[in-house]
Formats: structure tokens, C-alpha cells, sequence
């Protein structure tokens, strides 16, 4: 247990090594870039040059990477937004957009996860009869479909035509975020979202519990007098777990990214393309903020998903060096 | 013998392989000249009018229809959705930037004066909303005072403010509120983005300039002086090297960044990224370097000396007493201006058109204040930088105009409702007018996703795209709003940057080619077929633009324009022409002629062969860059290089030259570098203003250092030749487009004929004509169709105007009138299919 203490915390402090690191090349990268010139026409152009000198943009770049970490460490001050949403604070943005990402995308998930566990572990179970292949081929047209075909057949059928969903989602002016009426107004985009994770949720579940039913500790467990039911819930799917738990993990983590056509589609007011945005325009303070977010959501996942693997299965054991 | 056959088919091989290299050695020349560049404009008798042009505008107002107004206790709501809210939007009124900002705005403020739809419906009137009457000319009460002198005219202004104007939670709007505000406007501490709305253009009030820049460096351009004379007077000159040589984030040898103005005395040598050889000739320029070598007297570009060199000056302390604003009494304040509005009567309500209110509790509330080393202080006085986030959210906001911001959810949707305490429901002087209770605006991204919630009735209005256009085109509730943007088709034409792309698309400088190229362009399939209401553009300036405000006679229908494109696509008319009337002849142009394109490129071909820019056989690969690869674009591509490969055909250019796309969302960037061969160019705006137009873009440097894109068109080398009254000017295109736009530089022409403000609507509208001939006649652009917008409207609404007017459009929110409330609505459309 010391070890794998030990372990966690050696590998946070190179988390913050590795951001500290991705975080320095990506703002003198992102600041060899130049604003966009100043060409628009009957303005006085001295005025936006005059704030960007305000906004310390004229400084050597040291400077401004000491004064970024300055604000950031001691004020948690990701500055202001120039180039897009003007003169409203960063982190404000980021916040105030997170939320309906997060939660269309956990919904989502909370709903594709125990789907995709049952359809695969069914396909399991019926290996190469009529049922398996159905699933399997349903699989195969959800994973090559993209999410945004569903999402126009799911809008123009379920919103449009047969009139169970709102088109897009409810405003906060209109209902609270956690309600029954924000739940509904956000199915489509779960569905939308949800049948991909469904698809491969089946599919690595199917072919993990397939290898492990066939493998000789199983055989074991039914002559030891187990049922089929018995010995798959208590031994082949644990093992299985090994490598779906992880992924699992994987799609939790990745309810921060969002999607952006999904978001377009369903007017949702999340972060989806905010990272996208803010390289185009060059807004140097939200893409500094941006990278840092989602660096460190990246390299907070890995060491989840790491750990997740000496809890599901204590065989694998992490920092120990025997 | 089988010796000397193998020694002569070696000697053979060898001849042909040294012929070969011969033939692929082709060097094209180093330099092309098109020759000498002269136009001729012919003739103009003009009309001149003491002090300009003048005109008074009317004030008859629609009166909006009986019974439905304010008054209706039913509730109507107006549900519209909007594509983006464009990265956040800013309704302060003292930093908004973008007609997404001014939604807000426009209904939670509301101006000293409105102009609204006539009581004809067929134009546009001037009535008085915040001001309680119209502005009066009070100039020789400041004489010597504020920089106005002796016989002075509409320079100072009194304008009696409306004493019913309230806040929103009912505090009266005073002269105090006015006087706060347009501090805080100028305040230098936060040099809010809209300060220049009330310095840099005719509007300019005075030391308002100064009171913003004070103790900080300011630059004006150098116009008429000479560069040389002030060097010699110890006077610093400085060189905008962002503007004239792209040096926006040039570096130094230490990493120091390129500032703007850089004295051209300072030889710091900085590295021109737009050159990849680090080792070559100006890969590193210094501010001096660029003045001796191309702005000094004597030098290539020293007609941009006026433009690019300016001089630096620390703006004195002003102290806000200095200002041009005055509070005369509760209820009245003085404007003083710099400079005196021509057209005063159109142009003081139009300059008037806003307010620059804030509420001072809140404002001075949302401040957050600043020191130089970006620490926060809890004081103005203390602060180096103050910002705000005032109008960021309803209840940072407060306004006085006919609504009031209720809800505002970032990219999701904001929500207006009536504000009871408007002057106008309370005095009664609306009625007649805004049926509209409630106002709400949805985020809606997705064009088929706003186009199912119009069809179910979520929203009242929704925009077309060309894909939509086939079911639409004919309903009767669709509407078209022109836009004052025309897309064009720009070259490349500087040889020495077409050479480097190494794809013989240096072809393209000669102007033979880009004629045939114009010539072989169906505009009117090419709107048809790729957008939702574009029509065939042929002139630089569209059908929006008035060049007389007080009739709004628009430009485009004049004769003096129909004349010049009628002589550019050489359609005739007159007696044993083709057409009778100028008027038949313009409405028969089409300036598509596929048979004369091919003749015009063989020319071209023979042009390029002879003058050595090209070898006449190796393949010819021209790119057109654009935005994105939207199915609009590669269909809009796919056109061009039809288009351009049968004009080829017969020419020696068949079966050589190709057109190949390229996806470049920074393309605009790219043909400022000259990195591209041709893109599409959209310019407008201003359309009250089409005189500026020219003068606004095509005056800068032809090296795309300016905002010019037609890179390698040097307007100083087009010499212009007018016959104004029997007497011939000649003078630069350059120069006379400058005139135009008011410019007191061209000295040359003024000396001749005076400025251009002295000769009425007519006589400048016939000049201007001839210059955008004249521009249009080199084809380093070509005009491809003219932007509209095609929207439909719900049926729960009624438009008020049916075609569109000059600035009121169809007649707005405020003569907005319903067929059904929001409760019959809803029972309407639960129980019917809605029929578009």
C-alpha cells in the first residue's frame, strides 16, 4: 500500500512537471504566432495597439510567461478574453460553459455504459448465433456512422416529426439544469452521443468476455459445480473488466472535451468549440487556459486509468519493482 | 559498321538529351512591365454648390398601424435565433464592435434621433428620440474659443435634451449623464474601443483625441510634409512598419518585438518572416533601411511617404474641461467639433444616431482597476489600467430605450422585454408602433436545426442558404435584404512574387488574361447556382449605396455608373447599335462573352510568350485559395475552372493551364504576402458613403501592406485623365481617388478644380463613376455578385415594408405588427402543419 502511495505521488508531481513543461513550449509557441494585423478600415487602429500594450503584449515573452504564472498562481487570474469574448474573464467562460457539457455527456455515458455492457455480454454469450451477428453488425454501423448523422435522423424523427423532444435544449431561463424538462430537452443529443459509446462498449465487451469464456479456468469453474450465470458474472467478467474498466474510465474523462457539432446541433452552450475558436482568432489568454485544462485533464486521466488497474486486478501492481 | 551506328545514335542521344536541357533551362524574365497605364474618363460638366451639397431631410413619420401597438394587453413575443454570438457579446456601449454586439443595444438604448420608415413607406424619415428637437448651429457663440474662428459655421452644436428620457428603473437622464459618460468614453485609463467614433472621422469633438492619448505617444500621418525637411529640423520621423512593410510580430536579433512606429533614424534590423531565406537581400529590415530605400525623396514609394511616415507626438495633458462637450443646463449640451459637418442636416441626426450613455452607479461599480504591473489597486487614482465588465449580464446592465435585457445566458440565448418606463409608452407620442412584448434570441448554430424550429413555429423569422432556396424561392413570406457587399475575384499581379510560386501562374499579369478571365464568368448562373439571393454583381459598388442622402438615389441605378459598366463590358447603344437607350443596353449586360474571352486569351498567350514570361509550353497551374472546402466553395471552384479552361480553348494555353484549390482559412494574410494567386475578396459597408469607398482601401501600398489585396496594382502608376468643364487634369488614379474621399493631400487636383465637397451629388456622382471604371478596367478584380440575404418570415407576423429601404430596411421592430398573441399561436400551431 506504501508503495503504491508512493507510487501516486511520483506520478503526480511528474504530472505538474509535464504540464509546467507542455505549458511553457505551447506559450512561446502560441506567442511566435502574431495577432491578427489591424486592418480595419476608418478605425483608429493606435487604440488597439495602445490595449495591447496595456495588456502587456509588447513585454519580452519572458516576461509575459512570468507575469501569466504570477496571475495564475497567486489570483487563479487567466486574464481576459481579447480576441473573443472580449473583456470577460477566462476562467469565468470556461466555468460558466463546462456544466452542459459535462452533463450531456455524463448522461450519455450513464446510459450507453450499461447498454453496451449488456449488449456485449449477451453477443458474448450467444458467440456466432443469429443474435451475436445481429449486434455485431448493429456495431459495426454505429462505430462507422459519426455521431452528427444520428444526430440530424435522431432531431428530424424524434423532434420534428414525432414531436417527443424539443429541438434544441432548454434555456436556464426556461427551466433549472438539473430538471425532468432539461433531461428531456437534452435526449437527443444523449442519444446522438450515446449510440458510438454503445457500439464500442459492445464490441470490447464481446470480445474480452468471448476470450475469457473460452479459457480453461473457466472450464474449471463449471466442473467445480458453478453455473453458466454463476461462472460468467463471478469469473469471466471480472476478468474482461480488466481491460473494459479502463475505458470506461476513458469516456468518463472525456465528458469535458464535448462535441462540437453535437453542440451546434442542439444549440448547446458548452465548451465544444472553444479550444478550436481560440486558436483561430489567437486569443492568446483562453488558449493558454484551454491547453493548461486539458492537458491536465489528459495526464489526470492516464493516472486514473493506471491506478484503475491494480484496483480491478490486484495481480497488477504499480511502483513495486519486484 | 555497328561501331559508327552506335557512336552516331550515342552522339544522337547526347544532342537530344543537351536539346532537352535547353528546353527545360526556359528562364522567364526577371521583371514584367505592363506598360504605361492610362485612362481616360473623358468628360464632366459640373455643378458646383456653395459649401456643398444640402438638402433638408424629412420628418413625416409612418404612424404604424391602428390598434396594434403597446397598448394590447395580450402578450406577443418575437422568437429569432442568431448563428453565433460571436465569441461572446459586448453591448457596452462604449466598447461594442460587431452588428451581433449592437443587438442588445439597439433595444435597450435608443439614439438622440431615429430614422425611421416614412409615412409613404418608400423611405426613411429623421425624428427626434433622446434630443427633444434638432441640433442647432450655436458656432459663433464660441468664437475664439475651442479652435473656432471668425465666420466659422456648423462647428458648434446645441442639442435640448428629451427631459421625459429615464433610466430604465426610472431615474431621470440628465446633462450630468451625458457629461460622465462621454468622460468615461475618453477615460485613457481604459481606451474603450468606440473612443474613436467621437475623434477619427468627421465627428471628431474637440481635444477628445487628447484627453484619451494624454502623456502617451500618438502618430499622424505625414500628409504633406516632407520627410527630409523635418529630419533636417531635428524633428523625429517614424515609419509605420506594420502598415507598410508587414512587420506585425517581426522580431529582432534579441527577441524584442517590431513596434508600429519606429523613427526612420533607428537602424535596428528586424527579421521579415515574409522572406525565408534568412541570408537574402531584406530577410532583416530596420525602420531606416525601408525610409532610405523606398520612402526617402527620389525613392520607389515615396508617393506613400504621406501615408506610412508619420509624426510622433506626446499628446499634452488635456484636462476634461478642454473637451467639446459642454453642459449648457439640465437639459441641454454643446458639441464642438473639430472640423463642420457638411450636410448637416442628414449628417448630425446620422453622426446622433446613438448615445454614448452609461449609468454612473454601475459603471463605476464594474471597474476593476489596475497598476502598471498588473496588480490590483482599489483605485482609479492609484490605476495605470481600469477595466469593466459593464453589460456583461442583465444586472450589470441598465438602459433607456424601448426594452430592457431580462435574461442573458452566454451562446444560449438572451431575452428582452418592454421597458414601462421608455418615454415613448408613457407619453404616448408611439402609438401605433411596438406590438412586441418580448424579444427572444436563441443560439441556434446548425442552419437545418433553425430551419425545423421556424417549420414548427419556434421562431419567426430564419435565414436561407442556397440548398434551401429551391423550396422556398417562390413562397410568398420570404423577403430579401440586400447587403452592401459585393464578392469579387481578386489577382495577384505583382510578377516577382507570381515568379517565386513557381507554377507559372505569373501568367496572370497580363491583362488580356484577367479580361478573358471576367469575360468568361456567367455571373447571373453563378448567383443562381451558388447562393441563396446573391444576384449577378458587375460594379464594385452594389445596389445599396445612396450617393445622395437626402433623395437616397442610389449609385448603381444612376446613369453616370450604368454608363461606366455598360462601356466596360463594351455593350453598345445609340443609333445602329445593338441598343437603343443606355438604359436597354445596361439591362441587357451580362458581362459574359465566351467567344471574346477565347480571342482575348490568345492574345494573352501570345502577350506572355513574347515578353518571355513564360514558355509557352510547360503546364500552367494557378491557385485559388479559399476559406474552407464547403461543398459552396468546391462548387464555386469547379465553376471558375470550367469556366477558365474552355476560355483557354484555341489558345496555347489548351490543355496547359489548370486551376487547383487550396483551403487557406488565412487567405486574406496569404495575398497580402503575396502568397496567393487569386481568392475571393468581399468588401462593403458604408453605403451611405460610396464616395469613400475607393479611397478607403485602394490608396495603400500596391504590397499589400496596406488593405489593398490587389497585390502588385500600383493606382500612382494609372495616370486619369478628366475633361472637367473643357479643361483636361490628369493626375494618378491614386490622387483622384483620394479626392473623393475628401482627402486635402491631393493638392494637384484641388488647385485645379477645388475640393471635391464643392460640386453637388450629381457632379461627384458622374467623377466617381469614371473611377470605378477605371479601376474595374485592369481586372485585377472581378466583380462575381452582389450579397443579399433571403429570410422567411412566420406567418404569426406581418413585415410592415415590403421592399427593402435604405437604412430603415423594412421598417423594424417598432412597426413589427402580429396576427396571432403568443397563447393563439400556440393553439395554432399544435393543431396545424405550418405551409411555407
Amino acid at each position: 500500500m506504501r508503495t503504491m502511495g508512493k507510487y501516486i505521488v511520483k506520478r503526480i508531481l511528474l504530472m505538474f512537471l509535464t504540464m509546467f513543461i507542455i505549458m511553457t513550449i505551447c506559450f512561446i509557441l502560441i506567442k511566435m504566432l502574431p495577432l491578427p494585423a489591424v486592418r480595419e478600415m476608418g478605425r483608429d487602429v493606435n487604440l488597439i495597439l495602445a490595449k495591447r500594450e496595456a495588456m502587456g503584449y509588447n513585454k519580452p515573452l519572458l516576461v509575459q510567461y512570468f507575469l501569466l504564472l504570477k496571475n495564475v498562481f497567486l489570483h487563479w487570474d487567466w486574464g481576459v478574453g481579447e480576441q473573443m469574448y472580449e473583456a470577460l474573464n477566462v476562467w469565468d467562460v470556461l466555468v460558466q460553459k463546462l456544466p452542459y457539457t459535462v452533463l450531456v455527456n455524463l448522461y450519455s455515458i450513464l446510459l450507453a455504459i450499461p447498454l453496451g455492457l449488456v449488449f456485449g455480454i449477451y453477443a458474448a454469450l450467444k458467440k456466432n448465433r443469429w443474435q451475436d451477428h445481429v449486434v455485431s453488425t448493429l456495431v459495426v454501423v454505429f462505430i462507422s456512422v459519426p455521431s452528427y448523422v444520428y444526430a440530424f435522423i435522431v432531431q428530424y424523427l424524434f423532434c420534428y416529426k414525432l414531436g417527443w423532444f424539443p429541438l434544441t435544449i432548454e434555456s436556464l431561463e426556461s427551466t433549472a439544469f438539473f430538471s425532468g424538462r432539461m433531461l428531456v430537452s437534452m435526449m437527443p443529443a444523449i442519444l446522438s452521443l450515446g449510440f458510438g459509446v454503445i457500439a464500442g462498449l459492445t464490441r470490447y465487451t464481446r470480445a474480452e468476455l468471448s476470450e475469457v469464456l473460452t479459457s480453461e479456468f473457466m472450464l474449471l469453474a463449471r466442473t467445480k459445480g458453478l453455473t453458466k450465470a454463476q461462472a460468467t458474472s463471478r469469473h469471466a467478467l471480472r476478468n474482461a473488466m480488466v481491460v473494459i474498466l479502463p475505458m470506461i474510465i476513458g469516456e468518463f474523462i472525456g465528458i469535458l472535451g464535448g462535441s462540437l457539432i453535437i453542440e451546434k446541433i442542439f444549440a448547446i452552450p458548452g465548451v465544444g468549440s472553444l479550444y478550436v475558436s481560440a486558436v483561430n482568432v489567437r486569443d492568446y489568454n483562453f488558449f493558454m487556459a484551454l491547453t493548461v485544462f486539458y492537458t491536465f485533464i489528459g495526464l489526470a486521466s492516464s493516472i486514473v486509468i493506471d491506478i484503475s488497474y491494480g484496483i480491478i486486478d490486484p495481480r497488477i501492481r504499480m511502483g513495486s519493482k519486484k | 559498321m555497328k561501331r559508327i551506328i552506335s557512336v552516331i545514335t550515342a552522339m544522337l542521344l547526347v544532342f537530344s538529351g543537351f536539346s532537352a536541357l535547353a528546353e527545360s533551362a526556359f528562364t522567364p524574365a526577371e521583371t514584367y512591365d505592363p506598360g504605361e497605364r492610362t485612362f481616360n474618363a473623358g468628360e464632366i460638366t459640373t455643378v458646383k454648390t456653395e459649401g456643398g451639397s444640402s438638402g433638408e431631410v424629412t420628418t413625416d413619420v409612418y404612424a404604424g398601424e391602428a390598434g396594434k401597438d403597446y397598448t394590447d394587453e395580450k402578450v406577443y413575443t418575437y422568437n429569432t435565433a442568431m448563428t453565433a454570438m460571436g465569441g461572446g457579446l459586448d453591448w457596452n456601449p462604449h466598447t461594442w464592435e460587431t452588428s451581433d454586439d449592437s443587438i442588445i443595444l439597439d433595444y435597450i438604448t435608443i439614439g438622440f434621433y431615429s430614422f425611421v420608415v416614412n409615412s409613404n413607406k418608400d423611405g426613411y424619415s429623421v425624428v427626434p428620440e433622446m434630443a427633444a428637437d434638432f441640433p442647432v448651429d450655436v458656432t459663433a457663440e464660441y468664437v475664439g474659443q475651442y479652435g473656432v474662428a471668425e465666420g466659422d459655421a456648423n462647428k458648434a452644436w446645441r442639442i435640448a435634451l428629451n427631459q421625459a428620457a429615464e433610466w430604465e428603473n426610472g431615474e431621470k437622464i440628465t446633462a450630468d449623464d451625458y457629461i460622465y459618460s462621454m468622460q468615461q468614453q475618453l477615460n485613457p485609463k481604459m481606451l474603450n474601443r468606440r473612443a474613436d467614433s467621437y475623434y477619427d472621422g468627421d465627428f471628431d469633438i474637440v481635444n477628445a483625441k487628447n484627453y484619451l492619448y494624454a502623456g502617451k505617444m500618438s502618430y499622424a500621418p505625414l500628409g504633406d510634409a516632407k520627410a527630409a525637411e523635418l529630419l533636417e529640423a531635428g524633428q523625429e520621423v517614424y515609419l509605420d512598419m506594420h502598415g507598410f512593410w508587414g512587420m506585425a510580430g517581426a522580431l529582432d536579433a534579441e527577441g524584442k518585438e517590431a513596434a508600429k512606429y519606429i523613427s526612420v533614424t533607428n537602424d535596428v534590423m528586424y527579421r521579415d518572416a515574409a522572406v525565408e531565406d534568412e541570408n537574402a537581400e531584406e530577410a532583416w529590415v530596420s525602420a531606416k533601411y525601408l525610409y532610405d530605400n523606398y520612402l526617402a525623396a527620389g525613392q520607389k514609394y515615396e508617393s506613400y511617404a504621406g501615408k506610412y511616415l508619420a509624426t510622433g507626438s506626446v499628446a499634452p495633458e488635456t484636462s476634461w474641461d478642454s473637451v467639446g462637450l459642454k453642459k449648457i443646463d439640465e437639459y441641454t449640451i454643446d458639441i464642438i467639433l473639430n472640423k463642420p459637418v457638411e450636410e448637416a442636416s442628414f449628417y448630425m441626426p446620422y453622426n446622433l444616431s446613438g448615445t454614448w450613455l452609461v449609468y454612473k452607479p454601475l459603471y463605476e461599480e464594474c471597474k476593476t482597476f489596475y497598476d502598471a504591473s498588473g496588480a490590483e489597486v482599489d483605485s482609479e487614482d492609484k490605476a495605470d489600467k481600469v477595466t469593466t465588465d459593464y453589460c456583461t449580464a442583465p444586472e450589470k446592465s441598465i438602459g433607456y430605450g424601448p426594452y430592457k435585457l431580462t435574461y442573458f445566458e452566454l451562446d444560449k440565448q438572451f431575452t428582452l422585454e418592454r421597458n414601462d418606463n421608455w418615454y415613448g409608452y408613457k407619453s404616448g407620442k408611439n402609438a401605433g408602433q411596438y406590438q412586441t412584448d418580448r424579444i427572444v434570441y436563441t443560439v441556434i448554430g446548425e442552419q437545418a436545426t433553425r430551419l425545423l424550429a421556424f417549420l414548427k413555429g419556434e421562431l419567426d423569422e430564419v435565414g436561407l442558404v442556397a440548398a434551401d432556396m429551391e423550396k422556398y424561392a417562390s413562397s410568398k413570406y420570404i423577403s430579401y435584404t440586400p447587403q452592401s457587399y459585393t464578392t469579387k475575384i481578386t489577382f495577384n499581379t505583382d510578377y516577382e512574387k507570381l515568379l517565386a510560386h513557381g507554377t507559372n501562374s505569373q501568367v496572370v499579369v497580363i491583362d488580356e488574361f484577367r479580361e478573358a478571365f471576367a469575360l468568361a464568368l456567367d455571373r447571373e448562373e453563378f448567383a443562381t447556382a451558388y447562393t441563396a439571393a446573391g444576384s449577378a454583381g458587375y460594379g464594385m459598388l452594389n445596389y445599396m449605396y445612396a450617393y445622395n442622402p437626402f433623395t437616397g438615389g442610389l449609385y448603381r441605378d444612376s446613369a453616370p455608373a450604368k454608363q461606366a459598366l455598360v462601356e466596360l463590358y463594351g455593350v453598345e447603344y445609340g443609333e445602329g447599335k445593338d441598343y437603343a437607350t443606355l438604359e436597354d443596353a445596361y439591362a441587357a449586360m451580362t458581362g459574359y462573352n465566351m467567344p471574346a474571352a477565347q480571342e482575348l486569351m490568345k492574345v494573352a498567350y501570345d502577350k506572355a510568350v513574347a515578353a518571355g514570361i513564360y514558355d509557352g509550353v510547360s503546364p500552367v497551374e494557378i491557385e485559388f485559395r479559399v476559406y474552407n472546402s464547403d461543398t459552396v466553395y468546391v462548387q464555386m471552384f469547379t465553376y471558375l475552372d470550367t469556366q477558365i479552361k474552355e476560355a483557354v480553348k484555341g489558345s496555347g494555353y489548351e490543355g496547359k493551364l489548370s486551376l487547383k484549390m487550396t483551403v487557406d482559412p488565412d487567405y486574406y494574410e496569404t495575398m497580402y504576402s503575396g502568397g496567393a494567386d487569386m481568392i475571393f475578396t468581399t468588401w462593403g459597408g458604408a453605403a451611405l458613403a460610396p464616395f469613400g469607398m475607393l479611397g478607403q482601401v485602394y490608396t495603400d501600398a500596391a504590397d499589400g501592406s496596406g488593405k489593398q489585396m490587389e497585390i502588385g496594382f500600383d493606382t500612382t502608376k494609372v495616370m486619369m485623365t478628366y475633361t472637367v468643364d473643357g479643361k483636361e487634369i490628369t493626375d494618378s488614379l491614386r490622387n483622384w481617388t483620394l479626392w473623393a474621399n475628401n482627402s486635402k493631400d491631393v493638392t494637384t487636383i484641388i488647385d485645379a478644380i477645388g475640393e471635391f465637397t464643392d460640386y453637388d451629388y450629381e457632379t461627384r456622382n458622374a467623377f466617381y463613376a469614371k473611377m470605378e471604371q477605371a479601376y474595374l478596367s485592369y481586372y485585377v478584380t472581378t466583380p462575381v455578385y452582389y450579397r443579399n440575404v433571403a429570410s422567411l418570415d412566420s406567418q404569426k407576423v406581418n413585415i410592415p415594408v415590403e421592399t427593402y429601404l435604405q437604412i430603415v430596411g423594412f421598417g423594424g421592430l417598432r412597426f413589427l405588427t402580429y396576427n396571432y398573441d403568443d397563447a393563439a399561436w400556440a393553439d395554432y400551431i399544435a393543431n396545424n402543419t405550418l405551409e411555407y
